[in-house]
């Protein structure tokens, strides 16, 4: 019992050491990669101006959806001017206080995609990776479905169906009211985005699970479960990072493209859905189209950009 | 005989793919509810005894497993019913609406790859030059930017304030679109493919640039470029023969993978340009919750990709001879 108690700690201390000098190269490599850093700048003001929405608006959020009544008072259609940087709707609301309470729902799609995408993605592919044979044999299958699948097709129709059950607009969890709709559009996402890039971490993990520290950690009587978690996770963690990164980027992207095609959250003004209310009307106000769209633009940008700086510090072989 | 053998055990190997990827999309458009009742519930005047008889007609009083198998026995047939909108066959409808998004996609497929292959190979033999970094910096903002919005910018530059080109549609209706003031349905025809066209070969390059640059890369430190130069062969040599080669196949994977999917069209951007193609015409299915057209179109757009996938492996096998297809 001492032995094994004292050959966890000396192990935690060698891996947070090597670790923690590990992520400081990479830190400081990241520093020197400009556009990498300017993704990290825009990625910052972003959640900044999602957490402090309501002060940065000048107009509050629709209360219905539905309805248009916060601004409709002889300035609708009005181009960009002091008042409306960004011109107002041909229905009267202002356009960027609307991008501005958007900014909320952007990031939870990008976050919320993400972190069940890569939840999938991870299990899938260590496992099948190190377990290998059967669950392997049976991962690998499942991994192959979902990459024929054409996905947008099918979030499609989930996504209309959805819309059809017509749920509770909104969860209330802890006084925060969650769109439901919203949210199951974010399951649907993440449920086809994971498939590609499970095989890359099973191949990474193919190739880990021969090194010398994973075989020595099997001699000493490590589980496979114990491997997995303490000794391949945090070694392929550079990688999973960079596949989050650049997952959020195609998570806001389709987002937009579904509510742009009207098959978004009908009680959330995403930036997607500004872009459909506008599309009809964009010969006139074109600003009410155009903006939307340069947001999102450079939302994925700025994720975009950060993953390709994220994988260049984290990548050394890359660096030449 | 090799080729044969490895054809006949992937066909094989397809059939399981097929049926689950049926069985998915069946299941979960059955389990949304009644079909008839979505379809008329916009509909006032319509009486029970009507939907009963609708049920009858389409066989939704069946259970699932029958209907599945009925649906499969058609299938496997090449009939996949009628549109629950207008009754036409989902055949014709999707015969109509094939070849314009063919047309439109393999232009744009060709024009992407073949554009892409000099800036690619330049920008990683000139790495770190104002035109490596100028053309890095466009793709990447390509790969960011939504592909419809593109589009609804061309339409709001090109069609609203220059009035150039007309921004819906495939064809001029009911007059023809006027190039340099001539009618004719081939220049018109052309007039309406530019701009979705440009739109989407622009939103591939911009993948295909990142792609190959990065293979060029990787490929140009290789030992055995180094002995290519060493032994004075000339530098076009190297590049276009023993570089270009390695580093192409990402592009060549990409290249299948998007000629399957493609098929579907590009939904929002043939949305956009009021395309008449499959992908919209999914799009309006969709949201009809029009279910033996959202069945018809999935299922020919999973068989193309699984096709156009093994047609990428046997092309590497062509490419590189070090592959073996067995």
């Amino acid at each position: 019992m001492v032995r094994l108690a004292l050959r966890d700690r000396v192990n935690s201390e060698a891996q947070e050491r090597r670790s923690a000098s590990q992520w400081a190269v990479a830190w400081r490599r990241f520093k020197k990669h400009k556009s990498g850093l300017f993704g990290l700048g825009m990625i910052v003001a972003l959640v900044l101006v999602a957490i402090f929405h309501s002060f940065i608006a000048p107009y509050p959020a629709r209360p219905d959806p539905g309805a248009f009544s916060p601004l409709y008072e002889g300035e609708a259609g009005q181009p960009p001017s002091w008042k409306h940087p960004f011109g107002t709707t041909i229905m009267g609301t202002d356009v960027f206080s609307e991008l501005v309470h958007g900014t909320v729902y952007t990031l939870y799609v990008a976050i919320g995609t993400t972190l069940i995408a890569m939840l999938i993605t991870v299990v899938v592919g260590i496992s099948s990776g190190y377990l290998g044979r059967k669950v392997d044999d049976v991962l690998m299958r499942i991994t192959e479905v979902f990459l024929v699948f054409p996905s947008l097709l099918l979030i499609l129709v989930f996504a209309r169906i959805y819309q059809l059950v017509n749920p509770e607009p909104f969860w209330n969890v802890l006084g925060i009211s969650i769109p439901v709709n919203l949210t199951m559009i974010v399951i649907i996402v993440a449920v086809f985005a994971w498939a590609g890039n499970a095989r890359v971490i099973r191949g990474e993990v193919m190739a880990l699970k021969e090194k010398e520290f994973i075989q020595a950690a099997k001699s000493l009587g490590a589980g496979s479960r114990w491997i997995m978690l303490r000794h391949i996770f945090p070694n392929i963690l550079p990688q999973v990072i960079v596949i989050a990164t650049l997952t959020m980027a195609s998570a806001v992207l389709i987002e937009a493209v579904v509510s742009f095609l009207g098959f978004g959250d009908p009680n959330t003004i995403t930036w997607g859905r500004m872009m459909e209310e506008s599309f009809q009307d964009m010969s006139t106000t074109w600003w009410a189209e155009v903006f939307p769209g340069l947001a999102v633009f450079f939302t994925v940008l700025a994720f975009n950009l950060m993953g390709d700086g994220i994988s260049d510090a984290l990548n050394p072989r890359l660096r030449e | 005989m090799g080729l044969m053998k490895y054809l006949v055990r992937r066909l094989i190997y397809m059939i399981p793919l097929i049926l689950g990827i049926s069985i998915v999309v069946f299941m979960v458009m059955y389990a949304a509810g009644d079909p008839i009742q979505i379809a008329t519930a916009g509909n006032p005047s319509i009486t029970e005894a009507q939907r009963q008889f609708l049920r009858e007609y389409y066989g939704l009083n069946d259970p699932l497993p029958v209907q599945y198998l009925r649906w499969l026995d058609h299938f496997l047939h090449f009939d996949f019913g009628k549109s629950l909108y207008g009754g036409k066959p989902v055949n014709e409808i999707i015969s109509i609406y094939f070849w314009e998004t063919l047309k439109l996609q393999l232009v744009s497929i060709i024009l992407a790859f073949a554009i892409s292959i000099p800036i690619g190979i330049y920008s990683a033999v000139k790495q770190r030059s104002w035109f490596d970094y100028l053309f890095s910096g466009i793709s990447i903002a390509g790969v960011s930017f939504p592909v419809f919005f593109l589009g609804i910018i061309f339409i709001l530059v090109f069609s609203y304030q220059l009035g150039w080109l007309p921004s819906a549609g495939a064809h001029g209706a009911p007059q023809l679109w006027p190039v340099f003031g001539i009618q004719h349905p081939l220049l018109d025809e052309l007039a309406h493919l530019v701009m979705p066209a440009t739109v989407l070969t622009l939103a591939g390059l911009a993948y295909n640039t990142r792609l190959l640059r990065a293979g060029m890369l990787e490929v140009l430190r290789q030992d055995y470029i180094m002995a290519a130069r060493a032994s004075g062969i000339p530098e076009r040599r190297i590049l276009f023969k023993y570089a270009l080669k390695n580093a192409i196949m990402p592009l060549i994977t990409l290249l299948g993978m998007s000629i399957g999917f493609a098929i579907a069209g590009a939904p929002a951007t043939e949305t956009v340009f009021s395309w008449p193609g499959l992908g919209r015409a999914y799009v309006t299915a969709a949201s009809r919750l029009d279910f033996p057209l959202i069945m018809g179109i999935t299922m020919i757009i999973t068989i193309m990709i699984l096709v156009a996938n093994l047609i990428t492996d046997i092309s590497y096998a062509a490419i590189d001879p070090r592959i073996s297809i067995d």
